[in-house]
């Protein structure tokens, strides 16, 4: 198995700049580790490290990961200000090489 | 009668204590210990913080900080990295279910952020807010600010900068492409400006700090009385300076 390493680095459009760091699985694409980082808000703020270890374990694809973070942003209760969950997703993607 | 908070004026401290006071005001706030809170402060020596979710060594520069000997500090606030220099620095502590603070995050950026306009206004600068969270004077930022809610508590802390320095400030900060940077300060030195620069003559903090008490007062319609910490805020503030703001564990924890 051959773990990827790759970082992006995505301005929201009306947003801020939000810089993925991502491990996964390059045999079945299944993210291992996540590291959500930029200026952006987000409240609560603790909550994001909560959504990186929920992420682990999602297929790196569009229609799963955005079903995840809505689900992980519902539980949680997250507000995102500068972000959302469709740049999010648009971030992890674009770690896919 | 109007309401009365408390005016707080701790003059220039470290990265670490000045994080550690805001934070302790804020449990001290949400326990009932002590009213809303509104403080000034600055940075002694020169420092940098980020936001929450930054990478402290995506950001800075730490082999210059050090050579600088400027400190750096991840904040409770999300937002981005800021270099606090001349500036004075504010911050204000305020129940969530206060009835002058707006429920709407975003309204309530702009609401605190008329406190500091009013008192830019007071200085002779005409300024406007500029969403997410900055404050610009004939377009160009002279206020950043950020705000977090905990313990259904209302924290935002903010920047007014007397002066700037954007080559220092690149020099201590990393970007993420090299081959741009002397595009990069050329745009950020457009984009920024100052009291100084847009005055043209140099304030004293005494004198911004004044005129930003007088524009809390205004915008909230309360009396600011100048006030001390409390005992347990101290304790606390020395608690979280040690334990937390001062750690590798904290600030390189991204």
């Amino acid at each position: 198995m051959l773990t990827m390493r790759s970082q992006s680095i995505y301005k929201v459009p009306q947003g801020k700049l939000l810089k993925i760091s991502l491990e996964y699985n390059q045999d079945n694409n299944v993210i291992k580790n996540i590291r959500i980082t930029g200026d952006f808000f987000a409240y609560p703020e603790e909550a994001i490290e909560r959504m990186e270890r929920e992420i682990n374990g999602t297929l790196l694809e569009k229609k799963q990961l955005l079903e995840k973070i809505h689900s992980i942003i519902n539980v949680d209760h997250i507000h995102f200000i500068g972000l959302d969950a469709e740049s999010l997703v648009q971030g992890i993607l674009m770690c896919k090489q | 009668m109007k309401e009365q908070w408390r005016l707080l004026q701790t003059g220039l401290n470290t990265a670490f204590s000045n994080m550690a006071i805001d934070q302790a005001v804020l449990v001290a706030n949400s326990d009932g210990m002590v009213p809303p809170t509104v403080r000034f402060y600055g940075w002694m020596p020169p420092a940098i913080s980020i936001g929450y979710f930054q990478s402290l060594t995506d950001e800075i520069d730490i082999q210059a900080c050090e050579r600088f000997g400027v400190n750096y500090v991840r904040r409770i606030t999300g937002g981005g990295a800021v270099f606090h220099e001349k500036e004075l620095t504010y911050s204000i502590v305020i129940p969530e279910s206060h009835i002058k603070i707006p429920k709407n995050i975003m309204e309530s950026y702009s609401r605190i952020c008329g406190a500091i306009m009013k008192g830019l206004q007071y200085l002779g600068i005409e300024s406007d807010y500029a969403p997410i969270n900055d404050i610009v004077a004939g377009g160009r930022k002279i206020s950043g600010n950020a705000q977090t809610r905990k313990l259904q508590t209302v924290l935002q802390h903010g920047t007014v900068l007397m002066d700037v320095d954007v080559d220092k400030m690149f020099s201590l900060l990393k970007i993420p492409n090299e081959k741009i940077k002397d595009k990069l300060i050329d745009d950020v030195k457009q984009r920024v400006t100052s009291v100084k620069h847009f005055l043209g003559k140099e304030m004293r903090f005494t004198q911004i700090a004044e005129a930003m008490k007088v524009g809390f007062e205004e915008e909230f319609q309360v009396e600011l009385i100048e006030g001390m910490l409390s005992t347990g805020e101290l304790t606390l503030a020395k608690k979280l300076e040690k334990e937390r703001f001062s750690t590798i564990q904290w600030n390189h924890r991204r």
